[in-house]
Order: structure tokens, then sequence, then C-alpha cells
């Protein structure tokens, strides 16, 4: 909910935040998909519990960070 | 303050690439209130390199460290044992930093992470606009505290051009006018008056046209007096 934050406008702000690190992680060389923001009020348990579960499966996809590899 | 901008990370990867141990140095002054190069800026910088060359299969040794002004010699001193160590330090200061880091340690090989924009202020946050053109010879007190060297888009020192429309510059429609704000301001205050003085041509030997400028106050040199 865009502007609807307990921090007034404190997740419109953090979703420009998190395109920024997308872009950062890309130029990096990570998959900006490591990286998501989902919007939702502390007391949806039902969407957080979906929102967890679709990003471990996002990340499962994506696999280990290339990062961990010993070089 | 002085204002500047991050060079890309592609750009970033580039200058460092014939290096094996990288210092990035950042500046607690000027580039930090901008967000470009301070303490935060630097770590970042700093752990997104080492990140960069590791996928890129030839890792770095990249670490930060920041000053509190890249520009004096004093603070650079700080630093001069963890310059030792690296083969190149990436500056994260301006272009007075760098060339100071050059300077003060001539066996360094320094590069700059920024590109050095304009001298401005912050409008609100996240934006930056230029208002001083360090031109050597202040006349604000002639435009009500708007300065036609920095905003004017072609300097004019006796109102607006004929691209002047509605209080925007010929170059942008997001641009304003500077000689418009000037009226404006000027009206506002009571004082459309000033704008009878016709300015004669700048002696512009204050600024760049008169070469590198200097200044030295012999008050405040430490240096000792030569005996009579």
């Amino acid at each position: 909910m865009p502007g609807d934050c307990h921090y007034l406008e404190g997740n419109v702000n953090a979703k420009r935040r998190v395109e920024y690190i997308k872009e950062l992680l890309t130029q990096i060389g990570l998959e900006p998909e490591r990286v998501r923001m989902f919007q939702m009020s502390s007391a949806q348990a039902a969407q957080f519990a979906e929102a967890a579960q679709q990003m471990t499966e996002q990340i499962a996809a994506i696999g280990p960070s290339p990062l961990r590899k010993k070089s | 303050m002085i204002v500047a901008e991050q060079k890309s990370l592609e750009e970033l990867k580039a200058l460092i690439e014939e290096a094996q141990k990288v210092l990035v140095v950042g500046c607690g002054t000027c580039v930090t209130v901008c967000f470009a190069g301070g303490d935060r800026e630097a770590a970042i910088v700093s752990s997104s390199l080492r990140m960069a060359t590791k996928l890129n299969g030839q890792p770095r040794d990249i670490t930060s460290v920041t000053v509190q002004r890249q520009c004096e010699w004093e603070y650079l001193d700080q630093i001069t044992e963890q310059i030792k160590e690296v083969d190149l330090v990436l500056s994260l200061g301006c272009g007075i930093g760098v060339q100071a880091i050059a300077e003060h340690f001539p066996q360094t090989w320094v590069v700059p992470g920024l590109n050095t924009s304009f001298l401005g202020l912050p409008t609100e946050q996240g934006i930056w606009a230029e208002r001083c053109a360090a031109c050597g010879d202040c006349i604000l007190h002639l435009t009500g505290g708007i300065c036609p060297i920095a905003r004017c888009s072609k300097s004019l020192l006796n109102g607006p051009c004929g691209g002047s429309e509605n209080g925007h510059c010929e170059i942008d429609p997001d641009v304003d006018c500077a000689w418009q704000l000037i009226y404006d301001r000027l009206t506002a205050m009571g004082k459309t008056q000033v704008l009878l003085n016709i300015q004669s041509p700048k002696n512009w030997k204050t600024s760049r046209d008169g070469g590198p400028r200097k200044i030295v106050r012999e008050d405040l040199r430490l240096v000792a007096e030569e005996e009579e």
C-alpha cells in the first residue's frame, strides 16, 4: 500500500532505495532478484508467510551466491 | 559546498584494473553531505568493488578509510601508513582531494572516483543545484543575492536575453531565468533602482581566464621573517 505506512511515505522511499540496490547488485554482477520488496502491514501474517515462501523459492532457484565460492 | 557525483561502478572497475591492493579514500566534508564520497559511500564502493572483482575471477584487496578533509595536509598525514601499503588510491574526494593526495604522496598512484560537478546547495533532499561559479569578483549585492554568472546560462550582467520566456530559460523550460529571479526579488525588496546601474563588461581575470588562481595571506603565514 504505497504511502500507507506507519512511517508516512516511508515505504515509497524504501521502494526507490530497493530499486537503487537492485541496480547496484546488477553493476556488481549479482542477480538483482536477490533483493525484493513486499508491502504489507504487521497484521498480515498470511501474506507475510506467502511472501517468505515466494522469496525462498526465488532465491533457491537462483542458487547460492557466487561470492561464497573460494577464489 | 562542492557538489560531486560518483563515477559508475564500471568506470571504477576500469580505473583500478591494474592494481592488486587498493585503498578507497572518502572525504568527510563536502562530498559527504552530497552523498558522493563520504565514509558510507567509501564503504559501499569498497565492498562493491571487492564483490565485482571477485566475480570477475580477479579478486582485489580493497579497503577503505575516510579523512575529515582530503584537501589539507594534516588530515592526509593520518593515512600515510595505509597509503604506503597499497598500489593504488581511489579517491572519493573532489578534484582538489585527488590532487592533494597526488601532491602529498608523490610515490602514490591516485585516481578519481568522483566527477566534481559544481559549487552549489541541496534545494531539497536528493537535489543539488549550482549557485556559485567562483568568478573571484562577487556582485551578489547588485543582483539581489542571486548570481547571474552561475545561474544565467549566458552569464549576462545587465538583464535577461531574448530567450527568457515566462520566467524560464531557453535552454530548458525547467531552468529558471536568473534575471527573472533577480528582477522578482529586487521588486519584492523594493530595490529595483539597483538595476539602473549598468554594469560594465566583467573583468574575467579574477576567474579562470587569469590562469590558475592563488591567494596569499601574509598575516597568516608561518614562515620565519628574513633577518634584517
